[in-house]
């Protein structure tokens, strides 16, 4: 290609380019222009993905269109306290709510959420041409109704994974002493089994050679959620205990005698063998939530561990609070045999898919204006610099983007794992009594945890409760 | 009838504020604690049953386990901190080198929120990693771990209570000696009493009303706590330190059971306004008769 012909066809593109970003602005400020005096309100959990909406995308919506939008950030308690009180008692305060994964089918089930698919057919000039819905990936669909329509515009996604120190994994003498020990590779575990022998050795490691150093992470807290999650959430289905092991189809069964599988075999195998790992997992585990595993693993106090992808970034990336950057490798979680064929078959997950989108209430007195927010942030546009910002991914081009490929690197392949194997994990189930089923059980999962309940009797107790909690919620007749 | 008028009119905005801020909201939860509410269950309507929750409430486990170890948490955190509260008063009340920095210090953590409080002790009790566990360990070679042990994590919250809240204790028994006439100290020096009837039959007398104010005040707080302890041990190990505040707030909030929770908050409320009133009757009326 000569210079001219070069010269010509950049004259073009950038002609092209600016007629349509200049297009684009004028989408905005026309469609703001009937909402000038409109100040959007919205709530949501203080996280990474949430604070760049409050401190970049909310800025630059009121300079682009002039609708003031107003972000309250808060604690995770909080922003449900509020939100749903707002929707219950239909005082409208808030134009757009945070709905996490696992709240999303008890506010479908309360009508709480706006349509934002019809909303956007039955006013077509509010549609925004760089927003479509196809632009979102697969975790989108667990915003949508049983029409298929979508109630939220995904804002956060990510898996809980399999992280590990390659710097450890690939020391020559620990992979020598490993061998002695075990006869195998020290590779990243693929089975429980591999997973424990691994686990052993490097708390063994640790006590031999004076460091702190365990083989495994465990969020165990003995009186937060946290524990109970990282049971039924990760641990179990890695079993093959799907669905926190109640089956929806069967009258809300939890019990093996009743049809579910809360205290089946597996499940009580998964359990024996997540108490054995936080046996030997740092002494901190016991008081763990999600936010110190991800802690302890960055401080190096681990040599693996089941860690939320959300503290993946920082553990990999920030100096400022990670000892391990540059050190982390990631995998899918370890599974018994037979699983991973099960779930590509279609049948459960391994993990967790975790994240949240944000919604209209239907109380909202702005649900046009508001409407006009969620496309800005639903923009392919806009996504790149977010997901470096905090790493998550809610838009499939957001992958190929040269920014966060480089940032997939660092984070040791963590977006192609979610890109490639996303689809093995899976959100909460589509229960509307997620947190009341929850809070009846975890105290019961708690004496587990605590030695005063042993675990074959802990989740017998926990089943009969669940089942228990259903039939005073009017769910199990 | 000017003056009583004028009073009214001023006394107008605080009781307007009063009424929509206090009394109806409380009245509003006395009438959900009548009702089966749970905005997530497959009928979400507010259905009234009566006396149901009540009846309930006396047979449940996990509440009356909340009710005993706030009691007990109660009864060791407070009289610990009158007890100490008053030695420290005592000792501000004497002149000693550093004494104006010392009493700064002390009152420090009055000005912390709960919420900072529970985050602080959080980071300093964690096991392996806080610095109390650790200098037990290597001091004493002593295991602390709050997510284990029950004792260990009651003890922890009981000791931060008494660090938090003593000061207040002493700043208004401080108030209350100084207030003291000396005219009856000097004269039961005079007739030769010793310490502990000085103490017995006059200053504890006189300060009696500031100490059973105080008793009031902090009885109400430990009665209610939740942020402290939500953030230490979030109420375990278990639900070793799940106390009322807590119970009533996983009942309320993650569970969304508004009408039990209510009536756990109806009764909390109920027990508090008795025990205040039993220990009114028990430490003042006698004085009242007395002076009667």
């Amino acid at each position: 290609m000569n210079f001219a012909l070069k010269v010509g066809v950049s004259a073009i593109a950038m002609a092209v380019a600016s007629s349509t970003a200049y297009a684009d602005d004028a989408f905005w400020k026309e469609a703001a222009a009937p909402y000038q005096d409109v100040t959007l309100h919205g709530v949501t959990e203080s996280t990474p993905p949430s604070n760049y909406i409050r401190e970049v995308l909310a800025p630059q919506f009121e300079e682009l269109t002039g609708i003031r939008v107003d972000i309250e950030t808060t604690s995770w308690d909080q922003m449900y306290d509020k939100a749903i009180k707002d929707m219950e008692a239909g005082t409208g305060i808030y134009d757009m709510v945070f709905i996490e994964q696992d709240i999303v089918y008890s506010y479908l089930a309360r009508d709480f959420l706006t349509d934002t698919t019809k909303l956007l057919a039955d006013n077509p000039s509010l549609k925004a041409p760089t927003y479509s819905e196809n632009n979102f990936t697969t975790f989108a669909d667990y915003f949508r109704g049983e029409n298929g329509h979508l109630y939220g515009v995904p804002m956060e996604a990510f898996i809980k994974i399999y992280l590990y120190r390659t710097d450890l994994f690939n020391d020559p003498e620990i992979k020598e002493a490993f061998k002695a020990e075990t006869r195998h590779e020290l590779k990243p575990a693929t089975t429980h089994e591999e997973y424990g022998e691994i686990a052993r050795f490097f708390t063994k490691w640790g006590e031999d050679h004076d460091l702190d150093l365990w083989g495994t992470t465990a969020q165990a807290h003995t009186g937060h959620p946290a524990s109970w999650y990282e049971f039924f959430e990760t641990i179990a289905p890695t079993y093959g205990v799907y669905n926190w092991g109640i089956d929806a189809k069967n009258n809300y069964a939890a019990s093996v005698a009743n049809g579910g599988s809360m205290n089946s075999p597996e499940a009580k195998e998964a359990m024996k063998w997540w108490l054995s790992m936080r046996d030997i997992a740092p002494p901190e585990s016991n008081a763990s939530t999600w936010t110190e595993v991800g802690t302890t693993f960055g401080a190096g106090r681990v040599a693996q561990g089941l860690v939320y992808g959300e503290n993946a970034g920082w553990i990999a990336a920030d100096e400022s609070k990670s000892l391990v950057v540059g050190k982390v490798g990631v995998a899918l979680p370890p599974m018994e045999d037979g699983i991973l064929e099960e779930v590509e078959g279609g049948k459960g997950y391994i993990g967790y898919y975790d994240g949240g989108a944000f919604g209209i209430p239907a109380t909202s007195k702005n649900q046009k204006a508001a409407m006009l927010f969620l496309q800005y942030i639903g923009q392919d546009e806009v996504q790149p610099d977010w997901a470096v910002a905090a790493p998550r991914v809610t838009n499939k081009s957001t992958y190929d983007d040269p920014k966060v490929q480089a940032m997939n690197k660092e984070l040791g392949g963590y977006y192609d794992l979610l890109r490639d194997k996303g689809y093995l994990f899976a959100g909460a189930p589509a229960y509307p009594f997620h947190a009341q089923v929850r809070e009846a059980t975890a105290p019961i999962l708690y004496q587990i945890l605590t030695g005063d309940l042993g675990p074959d009797e802990g989740l017998d107790q926990m089943a009969a409760k669940a089942e228990a909690e259903l039939t005073d919620l009017g769910y199990r007749k | 009838m000017q003056s009583n008028k004028l009073g009214w009119i001023l006394l107008a905005p605080t009781l307007v504020i009063l009424f929509f801020f206090g009394v109806l909201p409380f009245l509003y939860v006395v009438f959900v604690s009548f009702h089966q509410w749970n905005p997530f269950a497959a009928s979400p309507e507010m259905i009234f049953n009566g006396a149901e929750n009540f009846r309930r409430i006396v047979f449940d486990s996990a509440f009356l386990n909340s009710l005993g170890v706030t009691v007990a948490f109660v009864i060791f955190a407070v009289l610990s901190e009158l007890v100490i509260g008053y030695l420290l008063a005592q000792a501000f009340m004497r002149e000693f080198p550093g004494k104006s920095i010392f009493r700064t210090i002390h009152t420090l953590p009055l000005i912390m929120a709960p919420i900072i409080v529970g985050s602080v002790w959080k980071l300093m009790t964690t096991p392996s990693i806080g610095i109390i566990p650790h200098y037990l360990d290597e001091w004493f070679g002593i295991t602390m771990n709050i997510g284990t042990s029950a004792p260990a994590a009651f003890l922890t919250i009981v000791i931060m209570d008494i660090w938090h809240w003593t000061p207040l204790v002493t700043l208004t028994l401080i108030a209350a000696l100084v207030s003291l006439p000396r005219d009856p100290f000097e004269q039961a020096q005079i007739d030769g009493a010793n310490k502990a009837q000085t103490f017995w039959h006059i200053t504890l007398p006189m300060i009696t009303p500031a100490l059973v104010a105080t008793v009031f005040i902090r009885l109400m707080d430990a009665l209610r706590t939740v942020d402290e302890v939500w953030m230490l041990t979030g109420g375990g190990p278990g639900s070793s330190t799940r106390f009322l505040g807590v119970h009533i707030f996983k009942e309320v909030f993650p569970k969304t059971n508004y009408g039990y929770g209510s009536t756990i908050s109806v009764i909390v409320l109920y027990l508090t306004i008795v025990v205040c009133w039993l220990l009114y009757v028990s430490m003042l009326a006698p004085r009242k008769n007395r002076k009667g």
